[in-house]
């Protein structure tokens, strides 16, 4: 036995015997290993940010990471972003019938080791086994629960503010678009997928820090649009000050992508007073996650709207794009 | 001061104050780096840039858009043509969503190597665009093509369209920045009729942002010498003469004929089709073709943007119900199209 099938699925015995010989071997906590319907945890009585999400990435493995890091990864930047250390984490998979064990077992392993990496406690989870045909592998969903210990909000964000990015952008959806071999060239493009609440943590502490997301789907371009819109204030982006990989901005002249508007899995943008900005690059500077960290435009009141600054000192708008430039990219 | 603001200072300074100019590119690449680059911004007010014919799909007759969803109907056909093509719209669809048997492919020599791994098959290659597609088509003419393999020619020429451009005064073109790749086969030598004969300022240019705005630079100069010439500011990759092994390729499988094009009409001596000698790989001759009436897509203004009367924001169809998820018009199809590059650069 090889392979899932739709018994796994059915809360009988190959159920548990999937958790016992699967998730149990590599996920430790002791929540899980309880098996109650439902885990009994300890939240603090501050404020707690919740959190959830759904990976249906395609390819399940890429350079940089797979689903199952990708899941963990996206759920300690949602919850980090938001000022929270990240504290727990639910998991629940949707596998199609005859989804290869060895690749589920190496899916479980990533999630684990990233799980780790911020010391985030899996406590439930479920799985669900479906008719071949009906889901393309493997989907994962989660839940996130983590202490608030500092507040954002866009209402503190005003004009002279500034807009900095932790490093280079474009290559999560680079990475991505290769590996799924439509297209026929070879690169070192990796995807940035990472967990970021040991990067943005230290930067929790420093006054003037206003606001922070992590650009995913729709990109830098399309975070900074929503930023705009619901601050009514401008916001003006250098093109020679975003950081992007040469080899990614090749491919993306080339597929007809803007880097801008393509996903990534371990970059935040965050705002910040002019004064703060210098501690904030500082600490970030320290982390090799942060390493390319930079300001790459500024917050205005003088116009409502994202603007880019091009390269020649042209100013143009930048829009929501209709639609995702890659579907299916987390 | 680096040299692209020494060469804005100097657009801002040659532009005659008393008069409105209007300086038209012809290919989308160029309008593509005029708008992401947000040159228009930094001209000057009564200096207008403004895109022309420079989509190879935008002007393709809608005639042979249906004549291809249709042979792509066929069982024995298989149709094959480059990848915006398929999503240009016609009264009976696009090949994309009304095609049956179709693939994309990325040059000419794609369509032989479908036609060799599929002998018992019709392969109809509907091979368009300007000379810069032409002549990848000849060249494999020249080479010679399996015999289940015909080309649908809806090939168009710059120089011929421009000249139509000129003689409309509505538009009023004061200066042309001709196009790149285009000038890389014909040469710049073929522009020179619009200097010496209709004294307009013209220039060859590349594909940065600097190169053409050495381009308008050169043009207002001209503009303000009052002499016109013809200047190559692209002289890297275009030659006087350009390519003469493609033009003489193009002149021995191909020949001048009347053809019309889509929102703008028929325009004698402005296309290119298959020289009798080869017309046993003519898919309009095999398939005995003709041209089905084009109609007009209402509130669609994409014949008056290819012709420079419009921009694309003038279009009420324009991020309503025209957009590049479902395009209304041609011009949205392509990212050389001017309402495509529109849409993602202007609000």
């Amino acid at each position: 036995m090889n392979n899932i099938e739709i018994g796994h699925g059915s809360g009988g015995k190959l159920t548990r015997d999937l958790i016992s010989s699967l998730f149990l071997k590599y996920l430790s906590s002791s929540e899980l290993h309880s098996m109650e319907d439902a885990a009994t945890i300890n939240i603090h009585s501050g404020k707690t940010a919740f959190t959830t999400d759904s990976y249906v990435i395609r390819p399940l493995f890429f350079p940089g990471g797979d689903i199952g890091k990708l899941s963990v990864c996206g759920t300690v930047n949602d919850l980090a972003v938001s000022g929270a250390i990240p504290e727990y984490l639910s998991l629940s998979f949707i596998i199609e019938e005859g989804f290869s064990l060895n690749h589920m077992e190496e899916i479980v392993k990533s999630i684990a080791e990233e799980a780790d990496r911020s010391a985030l406690k899996i406590v439930t989870g479920d799985t669900k086994v479906v008719e071949r045909g009906k889901c393309d592998g493997i989907y994962i969903n989660t839940a996130g629960i983590g202490t608030i210990v500092r507040t954002f909000t866009v209402n503190d964000v005003s004009s002279g503010d500034v807009v900095i990015v932790t490093g280079t952008i474009g290559d999560h959806g680079t990475a991505v678009a290769l590996a799924r071999n439509e297209f026929d060239i070879e690169t070192k493009v990796e995807s940035d997928c990472a967990s970021l609440d040991s990067l943005l943590t230290p930067v929790f502490d420093i006054n003037g820090v206003k606001w922070m997301r992590d650009p995913t789907r729709g990109g830098a371009a399309t975070v900074l649009v929503e930023l705009s819109e619901e601050t009514n204030l401008g916001i003006r982006i250098v093109e020679e000050n975003i950081p992007v990989r040469e080899d990614v901005q090749f491919i993306a002249d080339m597929l007809g992508y803007d880097p801008l508007y393509l996903a990534n899995e371990g970059k935040a943008i965050i705002i910040a007073s002019e004064e703060a900005a210098g501690s904030v690059l500082e600490k970030l500077h320290t982390h090799p996650l942060g390493e390319y960290a930079v300001i790459i435009g500024e917050i205005s009141s003088d116009f409502q709207g994202l603007r880019l600054k091009t390269k020649i000192g042209g100013e143009r708008p930048l829009d929501m794009l209709e639609e995702d430039q890659l579907p299916r990219i987390c | 001061m680096n040299k692209t603001q020494d060469i804005i200072k100097a657009i801002h300074s040659l532009v005659p104050p008393d008069r409105n100019l209007k300086i038209m590119n012809v290919c989308g690449s160029h309008e593509h780096t005029i708008s992401f680059s947000g040159m228009r911004s930094l001209m000057p007010e009564n200096l207008e840039l403004i895109p022309g014919p420079g989509c190879p799909v935008c002007v393709c007759p809608e005639s042979d858009i249906i004549h291809a969803i249709q042979l792509s109907k066929k069982e024995e056909v298989v149709l094959v043509t480059y990848g915006d093509m398929v999503r240009v719209p016609s009264k009976k669809g696009s090949i994309r969503t009304d095609g049956i048997n179709f693939r994309i492919i990325t040059s000419p020599s794609e369509a032989i190597r479908i036609a060799e791994s599929e002998p018992d098959r019709t392969i109809v290659f509907f091979s368009i665009g300007f000379e810069t597609t032409t002549a990848p088509t000849a060249a494999i003419l020249e080479t010679g093509i399996p015999d289940n393999l015909f080309i649908l020619s809806s090939h168009r020429l710059t120089p011929t369209i421009m000249e139509v451009l000129v003689k409309d005064r509505e538009i009023g073109i004061d200066g042309f920045v001709c196009p790149g790749h285009v000038s890389a086969i014909v040469g710049s030598n073929a522009w020179n009729v619009f200097s010496e004969k209709y004294n307009i300022p013209t220039v060859v240019a590349g594909f940065e942002a600097d190169n053409l705005l050495l381009g308008i630079m050169e043009i207002l100069l001209q503009v303000k010498e009052g002499e016109f010439r013809t200047t190559n500011v692209y002289s890297g990759v275009v030659r006087p003469e350009g390519n003469e092994q493609a033009r003489k390729l193009l002149d021995k499988y191909f020949k001048v004929s009347d053809v019309n094009w889509r929102g703008i009409g028929h325009i004698p001596a402005s296309g290119l089709e298959l020289r009798e000698a080869f017309s046993d790989r003519d898919a309009r001759k095999l398939f005995k073709l003709e041209e089905i009436r084009e109609e007009k897509i209402p509130g669609c203004i994409c014949g008056n943007v290819v012709l420079g009367k419009a921009y694309p924001a003038d279009c009420r169809l324009f991020k309503k119900s025209c957009s590049p998820k479902s395009p209304q018009g041609p011009c949205m199809v392509s990212g050389e199209g001017s309402c495509n590059i529109w849409y993602k650069t202007y609000k």
